[in-house]
């Protein structure tokens, strides 16, 4: 705030500093006190969240690779009309074929490097982006590999292509009169894509750009991210069905019994996941517990046992004990500060007590219901090892699939593309709850 | 004399941090299989302190370290289809120039040619060999009153043999395993796949005639025990896990060798290796045929080294408890003959687009 006073009304300090200076200075080293406290977390914030999170969001439209590596053909290639020939035209087979011949790499790395080391990493150049080539039609990767070795033996060899490249590409292997790989390249134009997005909800670009569906055996994620979302929502529910009276009786009940009670809630709290999702198997399998006490019991026939594992069911029994604590805890937290006087206040002026708890008690409930809601959603959506031990074909949700591009098939594009909806859901669903509760209302204690 | 000493101080502390940081580390999968391998190549090894870390498979952790530049890894433990991407990639460096280094054979036959002579073709160049394992079917036979099953079609077949199929969540070795099933010989698998139009909807179709027995595994241990536990009556398994648990653990397991799909195991040096030169002196030794018979003596899973094989044939009975090894070693002549030696180039040209279909057909 400027406040304007004029030089004749200024007042001095002591040693003739102008008040206002003087005290600029001490508020200005206050707060640079205060921001060198919260410099550290303000780091680690930004290092283990902010640029990971953008990484991964840069990484989700990230297709720089190929065009990087084979500049030429793709400047020849949006040339070719499509409706005009089946296949391009010579003069992307030749700039196809002149970039397999290069030996050294596109982008320098290293400025005295000796004619080995440059030929190496042009084959690194040349092998990434056939990884990436390859999410786009299965089999490019060994076309250019083989086609790349044939044709750097023939330089070795001092042979050169006489009349047309098209036919010396299509004599070193068949696939290069195929017109869908070269369909496929039209994916890979830009340097920017919005392809992995697609990718992610079972979409593709067909040879003209046009967003089409996958192939039928191919679609996936959709499903999976319908399943993810169910199982979610399922937990998120249960959890709040079996946790309201748990936290209820934990708030109401005197100190030293609810004390104990609470150790219930921790000790698996505590307990290592691959333990409890264990236990789980052990008490559901068709020769486990359960099934054991009812087939004795007489309840079920020995032919007749129940599958209760390594489906559906499953994944959400195991998710839904897990994941409890995370809403006992927050809905105990907001009942513990409920006055019973006001239970005891509605009463007395003549609600019955399911219209008392309806209309008095719920409502103020509502904070730790959202926070121990969302929190069980959130965690629910993500997760990943319990569904994929106790699962069996159901336990595939999303994560499996982050997880599996991650590390297997290095599709790290689509997978932070998958990352990235989940990120959006996040934030659409908070946004959607800020609208309809606000978010001032959540209450972890 | 104090000069003596002061010297001898002076000395070993220039020496000392160089001794200090020749610890080489190794990737590998955990589990019995790293604890053979630390018997076999570690504990035999004197040259540098090699360390074992436990990872779960794929390249993703490589390629962070080399792509961000902090290399923690020496040498890793991958399958061939990582080997080839992780080579072409540069995520490894390549070693062929160093080949020729490599023990060879007792009777003189270079490192590549002896693989060869196990039917290996060398991949990738950034390598060294370790191991054939393979997808198996397994079963206990008490639980089969009768006749028990003897043939991957008996697998697929639920009618004569009732009850549930345990199979992994992922398809490799699935989709070879269904064809031979349906009548394609093992060694033809791959000319069927790569040469006919519909043959993986061949495959999934064979696949979709047990789809309501199955159940899914995605751990290695799983299936022992859902066949121990009598969850299913059959599994498809890691044939060591099946191994060691009947040569070490007394169970009494079968196999079905027909249709076994035979996978390969490679170490392989990480480019900015930290400690290459003794990490690629660690390679030598672990993938020399001794080293590799040795290893044989804790797990059942075959060297890949022709000689290695010799060795053990030799020294019987070989395991580590005295018992015979070899009707438990996945990849003998007689076995080879009825397995299908799967093809890793033709996995990491379609392994992606496989996946996401079994991944729709397993949740259809």
């Amino acid at each position: 705030m400027e406040v304007n006073i004029s030089t004749a009304e200024q007042i001095l300090t002591t040693d003739g500093i102008p008040l206002k200076v003087s005290l600029r200075k001490t508020e200005r080293k206050n707060k640079i006190k205060a921001f060198l406290l919260v410099f550290p977390l303000l780091i680690f914030i930004i290092v283990t969240f902010v640029v990971p999170i953008g990484d991964m969001l840069l990484r989700s439209t990230d297709d720089s690779q190929i065009n990087s590596v084979y500049p030429n053909t793709f400047e020849e290639y949006i040339k070719w009309d499509k409706n005009e020939s089946e296949l391009p035209p010579e003069a992307v087979f030749k700039a196809l074929y002149l970039e397999f011949e290069q030996v050294v790499p596109n982008i320098r790395l290293d400025k005295d490097a000796d004619a080995t080391k440059l030929k190496r990493l042009r084959s690194q150049e040349v092998g990434k982006a056939l990884t990436r080539m390859n999410y786009s039609k299965s089999g490019w990767k060994s076309l250019i590999k083989k086609t790349r070795k044939k044709i750097l033996k023939n330089v070795k060899n001092g042979e050169k292509v006489e009349g047309s490249y098209k036919d010396a590409l299509i004599e070193i292997n068949k696939d290069w009169a195929d017109p869908t790989f070269w369909y496929s390249m039209s994916q890979m134009l830009n340097e920017r894509t919005s392809i992995y997005y697609w990718n992610a909800i079972d979409r593709t670009f067909d040879q003209d750009s046009n967003v089409v569906m996958q192939p039928e055996n191919r679609r996936l994620y959709i499903a999976t991210w319908i399943k993810t979302f169910k199982v979610s929502v399922y937990v998120t529910f249960f959890c709040l069905i079996l946790g309201f009276p748990v936290a209820h009786l934990l708030a109401n009940l005197p100190l030293r019994y609810s004390n104990i009670l609470m150790i219930f809630v921790l000790l698996p709290f505590w307990t290592s996941l691959l333990v409890r999702t264990t236990a789980w198997i052990v008490m559901l399998q068709q020769n486990g517990v359960i099934n054991g006490v009812l087939v004795w019991l007489g309840i079920l026939s020995d032919e007749g046992r129940i599958q209760m594992v390594y489906n559906q069911t499953g994944t959400i029994i195991a998710m839904t004990q897990i994941l409890l604590p995370f809403m006992v805890l927050p809905l105990y937290s907001v009942m513990k500060v409920i006055p019973k006087s006001h239970m005891r206040a509605a009463q007395n002026l003549g609600a019955k007590p399911a219209n008392a708890f309806r209309r008095v008690y719920l409502p103020q409930t509502v904070p730790g219901m959202s926070a121990g809601g969302l929190l069980v959603f959130v965690l629910a959506i993500g997760y990943f090892i319990t569904p994929e031990l106790v699962g069996g074909k159901d336990g595939q949700l999303i994560g499996h699939w982050i997880a599996y591009h991650l590390k297997s098939s290095l599709n790290w594009g689509l997978c932070s593309a998958l990352g990235g909806i989940l990120l959006g859901i996040m934030l659409v669903l908070y946004w959607l709850y800020n609208k309809i509760v606000g978010i001032d209302n959540i209450k972890l204690g | 004399m104090s000069k003596c000493l002061k010297i001898f101080l002076f000395a070993s502390f220039l020496v000392f941090p160089f001794a200090a940081t020749a610890e080489v580390t190794v990737a590998s999968w955990g589990g019995a299989y790293t604890e053979s391998q630390i018997k076999a190549y570690v504990d035999t090894y004197d040259a540098a302190t090699v360390k074992f870390e436990n990872y779960n498979g794929g390249l993703g952790e490589v390629r962070a370290q080399v792509e961000s530049g902090s290399v923690i890894w020496d040498v890793v433990d991958v399958l061939p289809d990582q080997a080839i991407t992780g080579c072409d990639e540069g995520l490894f460096e390549d070693i062929s120039a160093e080949y020729k280094n490599f023990t060879p054979a007792p009777d003189g036959t270079g490192m590549i040619e002896d693989m060869a002579n196990s039917g290996v073709t060398n991949l990738s160049d950034c390598c060294a060999p370790q191991i054939f394992w393979t997808y198996v079917v397994f079963y206990d036979p008490d639980a089969f009153s009768g006749e028990k099953p003897s043939r991957i079609a008996d697998f697929f077949d639920t009618a004569k043999f009732p009850g549930k199929r345990g199979i992994h969540t992922w398809a490799n070795a699935i989709v070879e395993m269904a064809l031979v099933a349906d009548g394609v010989s093992p060694k033809g698998v791959y000319k069927v796949l790569k040469n006919q139009t519909g043959a993986l909807d061949r495959a999934f179709a064979k696949l979709d005639t047990i789809k309501d027995d199955i159940v899914f595994w995605s751990a290695g241990s799983k299936p022992l025990e859902l066949v121990k536990s009598g969850e299913v009556v059959m599994s498809i398994a890691y044939n060591g896990r099946v191994g060691a648990a009947n040569l070490s653990e007394g169970e009494n397991f079968e196999y079905i060798w027909e249709g076994q799909v035979i996978e390969q195991e490679y170490i392989c040096l990480v480019s900015g290796s930290p400690n290459r030169e003794e990490a690629l002196a660690w390679m030598i030794h672990a993938s020399s045929p001794e080293s590799q018979a040795l290893q044989a003596k804790y797990i059942t899973y075959g060297p890949m080294r022709a000689s290695g094989i010799d060795l053990i044939k030799a020294g019987e009975p070989w395991f580590h408890t005295g018992i015979e090894v070899m009707s438990h070693m996945p990849n003998t002549p007689e076995l080879l003959k009825i397995s299908v030696m799967g093809d890793p180039v033709w996995w990491s040209d379609n392994g992606a687009e496989i996946h996401e279909r079994y991944g729709a057909w397993m949740g259809n």
